[in-house]
């Protein structure tokens, strides 16, 4: 459950001094103590690390992404220690929109569902239907709480007839576990015992057929297959969250760094690059898709539950399939749907050549929402947001206030925000099958 | 003709009180109601049945607290049959000296306290008046269905407000005490009232019996509360001639007076679930019955988890059912006595009496850490009837019956029960033999029934009483869960009605409110 790593536990054995000022202290009798069953379990050497208890974690591939780091700049993610940026954010940006960038997605939490009812469990767990999910297949899915509010989402991987992997950005198997009351059903938290690459960008099937993932443009967008890299097996997705043509790799950690290395070695030709969250972060905004914990908080991480969402809320409307089987939430969605959503995360445009920050969001001069997530697009030359704002019919005119620097003077500006109603990025590329190798492009 | 064949409009699940009284409110209201109870006899716990021939006794439950009149009356219960042996049973805390009290109010009770110490015989009175101003407060809450809580729902705040209303109505004094009562133990409150060891081990037992508490678990001073305004209702504590069996013969007979066909020994496997809505049941012989309405009086835990399914139900909610608590912590036993067992100090129509065997607050505290631990403990703390007093019928001529609660006897016992019963009874009637020395050889004949056994006998889970402990955190609004505390349930069509919803108790309540929910939304639809 926790992370694996290289670096072997050392147990604590430093044997406590008597203490000497407390001498009136009775000591315990020893053998009895022995004797007695509880005791031994007590004093029993724990054989494992115990979970959770590092707080510091790295990934398998963490030497060879280090190894492409001329920054030094990492960052946390989920508690694995992840480059922020590894270059530059223009050369990284320009590789994944231009050529392929690879990165390591290990990180992101991951859970093994099986068992006889692994599928009408997760029908009862998330809002869509599961059951059209075909083996080899992946669909987005939000899943909710009793009230409705989102509780989280992820992508749902179909491995096989009754097996399934959930990935999701946060961890959940708290309320996963509470879910299975009732099913037959093992949910086992795989995030350390798989690692994950995401190889994203036009000549992203061009680098993997090279490196020898034959017949990989003839995976549909949102499916998924096994291949047999010498002896390296690979589970390829056709999955990733940047709008572009792209995939993902689950592969067993021990072999994730040669896979890494060979991937660099056969895709070099082909302008890949290693990249960092900063452009993971800059692609999620850029296809305007939310992210739990930044732009919304899960329903039990609120504190507040003006702060929790519901999928209508969110815009994943289309994840919510209220027709079919039940699923928690479904009774108050049906009621929810009929109501005004009591805010909308949206994506917006700022028309401003250079990057700015800001945080209040102004409809006709009060504020009116926040912006949760911010990003320069370089290919757009715009500034691009994610925004909570309150829900309004009618004409919206969105201003935001920023202080732009320039040298050691500083001016304030209202710059004029428009709402974006579909991604602004989005290479038509991403939908075509078979995926467009080099060669024909 | 089979049951399966014809149409009704509504099956009651399980011919408990509940059950049975949810079936004549139904049926008095013109629908066709079909009661189906997996036992072979209607009555759950409340049983009359043979110690051994010829000796009946009540076999679980004793006495009728909280049955209020008007059930009584509405369903024509007297006409049916109905009889009190004795109603206003007191209740008199036994004395290890030979000095019983009686825990009443009667100028010759508090004469005969006050002769003994003056202060708690004024302490008494104030207590009990006390008492009953905060169940007065709390009463219109256990006439109606609990207030709405969650979302985006007033109901419950609003209702709150007016109860504080009520007790600041009942004067400052007493609402500051109502605020410091509600958290508080029991122990700690006769404690501060009582210098009597008797007396504050004699009002603790009236707030633990049942429940898995100690006297000094926070909360327990509530439930004395609460059982009191249960009582506002009723004419104290009744004995049903002929045993508890009786109420439900009386009930049997309204309800097939109303036209309700009643079905034993036929146990619901499932309950239909059709896109959202309940649609009947089947049984385990694999009968269908279906109905747009049905009402479970089962355990409202079994009824949504086991019979409807957590599949069908929000994961929140399966599991916060789950998590609720059956601690079951009490024992009964039940004995056939060759004449009646003599206990020095006692009046002649006190035998007739609610008999509570308390051991001092301390003994007491320690009985429940060891129920805690699993083990059987030195004391206990029982409450005892001799209801062949008053109902000579009971026994053949000259012989009588009793009818014995144990406290803090643990489910499962360290070193498993086998060898145990006989010690646990052994403990027993030595603790009996101190104040009725003769009990031992006047036995004939006896049963023992472990929280185990109420488990297998009355389909209690965990052998607790209530279908779910009658604790605050498990009352009002959070009986079983926020969700179903107002008879309804996420599935249309599907009603709780038994004592596992609001208010609990042998008060008929849940099954009377139930259907009343029940019969408004069908109007509705
Ligand atoms: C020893 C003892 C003493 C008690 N003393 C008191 C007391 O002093 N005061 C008090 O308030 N309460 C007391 N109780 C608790 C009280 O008896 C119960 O709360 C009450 O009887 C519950 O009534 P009910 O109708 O709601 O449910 P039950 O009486 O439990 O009825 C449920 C019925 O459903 C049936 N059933 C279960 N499953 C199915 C199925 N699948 N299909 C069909 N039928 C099914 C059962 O056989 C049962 O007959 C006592 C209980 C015990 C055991």
């Amino acid at each position: 459950m926790s992370g694996e790593s290289d670096i072997p536990f050392v147990e604590e054995t430093g044997h406590e001094e008597p203490d000497e000022t407390s001498g009136f202290r009775e000591q315990p009798d020893f053998e009895r103590l022995e004797a007695s069953p509880t005791v031994d379990e007590l004093f029993a050497p724990a054989s494992d690390e115990p979970p959770f208890s590092r707080c510091v974690l790295t990934t398998s591939l963490h030497l060879s992404v280090a190894a492409e780091s001329r920054t030094n700049r990492w960052t946390d993610w989920n508690g694995y220690t992840t480059p922020e940026i590894l270059t530059t954010i223009d050369d990284e940006y320009r590789a994944l929109r231009q050529a392929a960038a690879l990165s390591d997605i290990s990180p992101m939490v991951k859970y093994r569902i099986s068992g006889r009812d692994a599928a009408s469990y997760l029908d009862r767990l998330v809002a869509d239907n599961v059951m059209r999910l075909s083996v080899d297949e992946v669909m987005p899915v939000v899943f909710c709480e009793d009230r409705g509010f989102v509780v989280g989402d992820g992508h749902l991987f179909r491995l096989g007839e009754s097996e399934y992997r959930l990935v999701t950005e946060e961890t959940h198997l708290a309320w996963l576990l509470d879910s299975a009351l009732g099913f037959q059903v093992h949910v086992e938290d795989v995030g350390a015992a798989l690692a994950a690459l995401s190889l994203q960008g036009p000549h992203a099937a061009a680098v993997l057929n090279a490196a020898g993932f034959y017949d990989i443009e003839t995976i549909r967008p949102y499916a998924a297959r096994w291949f047999d890299l010498g002896g390296i097996p690979v589970y390829a997705s056709r999955t990733g969250a940047t709008g572009e043509l792209g995939y993902e790799l689950w592969v067993d950690p021990e072999d994730a760094p040669m896979l890494w290395a060979r991937l660099f070695d056969k895709g070099a030709e082909f302008g890949l690059a290693a990249t960092g969250y900063a452009v993971r972060e800059l692609a999620r905004i850029e296809a305007g898709i939310p992210r739990v914990g930044c732009d919304y908080l899960g329903a039990f991480a609120a504190v507040d539950l003006a702060d929790a969402s519901t999928p209508f809320e969110l815009g994943l409307a289309s994840l919510v399939d209220l027709e079919s089987g039940h699923f928690t939430g479904r009774d108050a969605l049906r009621r929810l749907k009929q109501r005004e959503p009591r805010h909308l995360v949206v994506s917006m445009a700022l028309d401003f050549p250079e990057p700015v920050q800001f945080c209040a969001v102004e409809r006709e001069g009060a504020i009116d929402g926040t912006a949760t997530s911010i990003g320069f697009s370089p290919a757009l030359g715009l500034n691009l947001a994610l925004a909570r704002l309150r829900y309004r019919t009618g004409p919206v005119a969105l201003s935001v206030e920023v202080d732009f620097r320039e040298g050691l003077s500083v001016r304030r500006l209202k710059i004029p925000a428009r709402l974006l109603t579909e991604a602004v990025i989005g290479s038509p590329m991403r939908h075509a099958v078979p995926a467009p190798l080099l060669a024909e492009f | 003709m089979r049951l399966a064949d014809r149409s009704f409009d509504a099956i009651v699940i399980g011919g408990g009180h509940n059950g049975l009284v949810a079936a004549c409110y139904l049926a008095k209201a013109g629908k066709r109601v079909v009661l189906i109870e997996a036992s072979d006899h209607l009555g759950g716990a409340l049983a009359t049945g043979e110690i051994s021939p010829d000796y009946m006794i009540s076999t679980a439950a004793h006495l009728v607290e909280a049955m209020p009149r008007r059930i009584e009356k509405e369903l024509k219960l007297a006409r049916n049959g109905l009889r009190f042996a004795a109603r206003n049973v007191p209740a008199i805390a036994l004395s290890r000296n030979k000095r019983h009290l009686t825990l009443s109010t009667r100028r010759r009770d508090l004469a005969a306290l006050g002769q003994w110490n003056a202060h708690d015989a004024a302490a008494l009175v104030e207590f009990l008046a006390r008492l009953k101003s905060h169940a007065t407060a709390l009463r219109p809450f256990l006439l109606g269905a609990p207030p709405l809580s969650g979302g985006p729902s007033s109901e419950a705040a609003t209702a709150f407000r007016k109860l504080v209303w009520r007790a600041r109505r009942l004067g400052q004094p007493s609402f500051e005490d109502l605020l410091h009562a509600l958290p508080a133990s029991i122990g700690d409150i006769v404690d501060e009232t009582f210098e009597m060891p008797l007396l504050r081990a004699a009002f603790a037992f009236e707030a633990l019996r049942g429940t898995a508490e100690g006297p000094y678990s926070p909360g327990t001073a509530f439930n004395l509360i609460y059982r009191r305004a249960l009582q506002l209702e009723t004419k104290g504590a009744s004995l049903p001639r002929g045993g508890m069996g009786a109420l439900i013969e009386a009930l049997r007979r309204s309800a097939e007076s109303f036209g309700v066909a009643i079905k034993t020994g036929a146990a619901v496997k499932r309950i239909i679930v059709e896109s959202g809505v309940a649609t009947g049941v089947e049984t385990v012989t694999g009968d269908f019955l279906r109905a747009p309405m049905t009402l479970s009086s089962v355990d409202p835990r079994a009824t949504m988890l086991d019979l409807v399914g957590p599949a069908c139900l929000d994961a929140g909610l399966a599991a916060r059912l789950a998590q609720t608590s059956r601690r079951g912590a009490t024992a009964k036993l039940n004995l056939a006595l060759e004449g009646l067992p003599s206990i020095a100090g006692l009046s002649p129509e006190e035998y007739g009496a609610r008999l509570l065997v308390v051991p001092p607050l301390n003994e007491f505290d320690q009985a429940f850490a060891a129920f805690k631990r699993g083990e059987l403990s030195d004391e206990f703390a029982m409450e005892v009837t001799i209801p062949s007093v008053v109902d000579a019928a009971l026994a053949p001529a000259g012989h009588h019956v009793m009818s014995i609660l144990i406290q803090h006897v643990p489910y499962d016992v360290a070193g498993g029960w086998a060898g145990q019963r006989d010690r646990l009874l052994n403990r027993v009637i030595e603790t009996l033999s101190r104040y009725a020395p003769d009990i031992r050889a006047r036995i004939i004949a006896g049963e023992m029934l472990l929280p185990s056994d109420i488990e297998a006998k009355f389909g209690l889970a965990g052998g607790e009483w209530h279908c779910g402990e009658m604790r605050p955190d498990q009352l009002l609004m959070f009986r079983p869960a926020p969700e179903l505390a107002q008879y309804r349930t996420p599935l249309q069509g599907l009603y709780l009605c038994g004592a596992g919803n609001h208010p609990g108790g042998i008060s008929g309540l849940a099954g009377q409110l139930a259907a009343k929910v029940a019969l408004s939304e069908g109007r509705r639809a």
